[in-house]
């Protein structure tokens, strides 16, 4: 008989050896991503001199005022965006869902911009208007998906099909109304508007960042026990149920915290494409398709992406910019086409 | 200690699926249900197992209403076998013979798995694919993990539950036998099984009792010899089908 020995201390809450030494790896990659983030940019700063907080008060400046948030920023929607993919492709048993595809960005982001568009130029540049901008985004990303919620609840089995094809028709309504607002805005907000919906981190600041970071990490940490009952609803959700798992409870928990950590990351950054459909499949050729594995190495690895991503657009035509969402672009939309191609030749 | 379902009915869009049917699973017996294409007999054990609400009638799992018995503890008291099982994502066959696993402890979890793995065979196939395998072999990989879904560590008074929905299909003829032999084995743990069946001899062979359906419709019910007889089968399949002595019992033109 071909035998192959099941190791003794394997239990099923575990993750595999191989699984667990990626898992360190990344979080390597997103500590050296971090520090190379820092140090880099228009205003060159050495390693050491970061290490020490600074070697004169300019450098001070740039690294905890500007650098410092700019980069965490990308870290914490890096991360957001990963898991939030992985776990809808999960949940959709799908491997195109992606917070883009079903709506939710576009949600997102249509709030912010209605934001944008209607407070009075003065309270834009406001506390309060700069916290209503993050508000207006979660609202958009919450209305979206109850209304998706709302909408497939009566078609049962076939909820899933019907979700991904209510996602095409709200981005489709979303990029008529972003356009009517685009129309009636006035030069600047138009800046504005342009800018963020490419996604960008360049207007990073502390008072976003500290509410922000909370209401993703702690997202974050309430998908991550979900690992357990995601793999179980691959089966399908009538197995998963007969395996103990209460869909819907495991539903609804997955999508608030999907439109919180969307919601945020969009309000903050604009939309920045392809993240969330990328980086979970990369983490599954890496390591297997487990979600006890893949909902954190999604994280770690959405962070390393965008951390580069963003130093990048940073350096590559300096001293100017590039929307960061530019270069998420230009690396995802070949990988979608290689995904497409992939799953033609495998039938999924 | 049965699971027992109640006169019960399923009406979709104002149509009878099932009408009044009575059904008990005893620990320690076999019962099948028989019947032709779309006589119902899937959707009886998706109402048994609780997928679907019936219309009228109730369902009881050791005499307490299925609708009380919390979504976790139901998982413990019964495992349901489907005809056919797609899994998105390529998991790997152990990952998927894991799922069955459903307790919070993990000290027997090697033990658990290592002899369920052992007595279906399936220690070539752990790391294959779940999507590359056969037909066949997806059948074996998902039986083991319903049978891990149910295993405890030793038997007890615990009444427990085994719904299998024509599970020896796309089997060859050796992990027929296999398996057939694993599910005789169980009745011993206190455990009842309810399997629906299209081949007649196995069911003449595995069963002890037998509800035969047509329609929706509770044709008979009874001990296996009672109810495989010449005339009702006939009638039921519209088939002519002789009921032998010697073996092969049943053999039908």
């Amino acid at each position: 008989m071909n035998e192959i020995p099941i190791s003794r201390e394997r239990t099923s809450v575990a993750i595999n050896k191989n699984q667990s030494l990626i898992l360190s790896f990344l979080s390597m990659f997103c500590i050296f991503a971090l520090l190379a983030a820092i140090s880099n940019g228009s205003y060159p700063i050495s390693l050491l001199s970061i290490l020490k907080g600074g070697e004169d008060s300019i450098q001070k400046t740039i690294i905890i005022d500007i650098r410092l948030p700019r980069v965490l920023l990308s870290c914490f929607v890096g991360a957001s965006l990963g898991i939030c993919g992985a776990v809808l492709q999960g949940l959709f048993r799908n491997p195109l869902a992606d917070p883009g595809l079903i709506g939710v960005s576009a949600g997102a982001a249509l709030g912010a911009a209605i934001a944008i568009v209607i407070l009075p130029p003065g309270l834009s540049e406001s506390l309060t208007g700069q916290l209503l901008l993050p508000i207006s985004g979660i609202l958009g990303a919450l209305i979206v998906i109850v209304l998706l919620f709302s909408v497939t609840k009566g078609f049962g089995g076939h909820s899933t099909t019907y979700l991904l094809l209510m996602g095409v028709a709200i981005n489709a309504i979303v990029g008529v109304l972003i356009g009517v607002l685009t129309y009636i805005s006035t030069n600047t907000e138009l800046r504005t508007l342009t800018f963020w919906t490419m996604g960008s981190f360049s207007g990073a600041t502390w008072t976003l960042l500290l509410p922000a970071s909370v209401a993703i990490i702690s997202s974050i940490g309430i998908l991550i026990p979900t690992a357990k009952n995601l793999n179980l609803i691959q089966l399908g959700e009538i197995e998963a149920y007969r395996l103990g798992v209460n869909v819907q409870k495991l539903k609804t928990r997955i999508i608030i915290c999907c439109a919180i950590c969307i919601g945020v990351s969009v309000a903050l950054s604009g939309i920045i494409g392809f993240i969330g459909l990328v980086v979970p499949h990369i983490a599954r050729l890496l390591g297997g398709v487990s979600h006890k594995y893949l909902l954190p190495s999604a994280s770690l690895l959405g962070a390393v992406i965008m951390i580069s991503a963003d130093l990048l657009s940073r350096i590559i035509i300096e001293p100017m910019e590039l929307p960061v969402g530019l270069i998420t672009s230009a690396i995802g939309s070949p990988f979608f086409l290689w995904l497409i191609f992939r799953m033609r030749k495998h039938d999924y | 200690m049965t699971i027992k379902s109640h006169g019960i009915s399923l009406l979709i869009n104002g149509e009878k699926i099932i009408s009044h049917l009575d059904l008990e699973i005893i620990p320690g017996e076999i019962t099948a249900l028989l019947g032709p294409n779309g006589a119902g007999k899937s959707t009886a054990l998706k109402i048994l197992a609780g997928d679907i609400q019936p219309s009228y009638g109730d369902v009881k799992y050791n005499n307490i209403n299925l609708l009380e018995i919390p979504i976790v503890e139901r998982a413990r008291l019964r495992s349901v076998m489907s005809q056919s099982q797609t899994v998105a994502f390529d998991f790997t066959t152990l990952e998927i013979i894991e799922m069955g696993w459903i307790h919070e402890n993990n000290e027997s979890y090697s033990d658990a798995l290592e002899e369920i793995i052992t007595i279906c065979d399936l220690h070539s196939l752990l790391f294959r694919r779940f999507n590359t395998l056969s037909g066949g072999e997806q059948k074996r990989v998902n039986f083991a993990r319903i049978l891990l879904q149910l295993w405890i560590p030793k038997i007890d008074n615990y009444s427990r539950y085994l719904l299998l929905d024509e599970p020896f299909t796309n089997l060859d003829i050796f992990h027929e036998l296999k398996m057939l032999k694993i599910i005789k084995s169980y009745l011993s743990k206190n455990i009842g099984v309810l399997i629906v069946l299209h081949d007649l001899n196995i069911a003449r062979k595995l069963a002890d009792n037998v509800t035969l359906m047509r329609d929706g419709k509770t044709i008979r019910q009874g001990p296996t010899d009672e109810v495989l007889q010449e005339d009702l089968l006939s009638k039921t399949f519209n088939t002519c089908i002789k009921v032998n002595d010697t073996s092969p019992k049943i053999t039908f033109f």
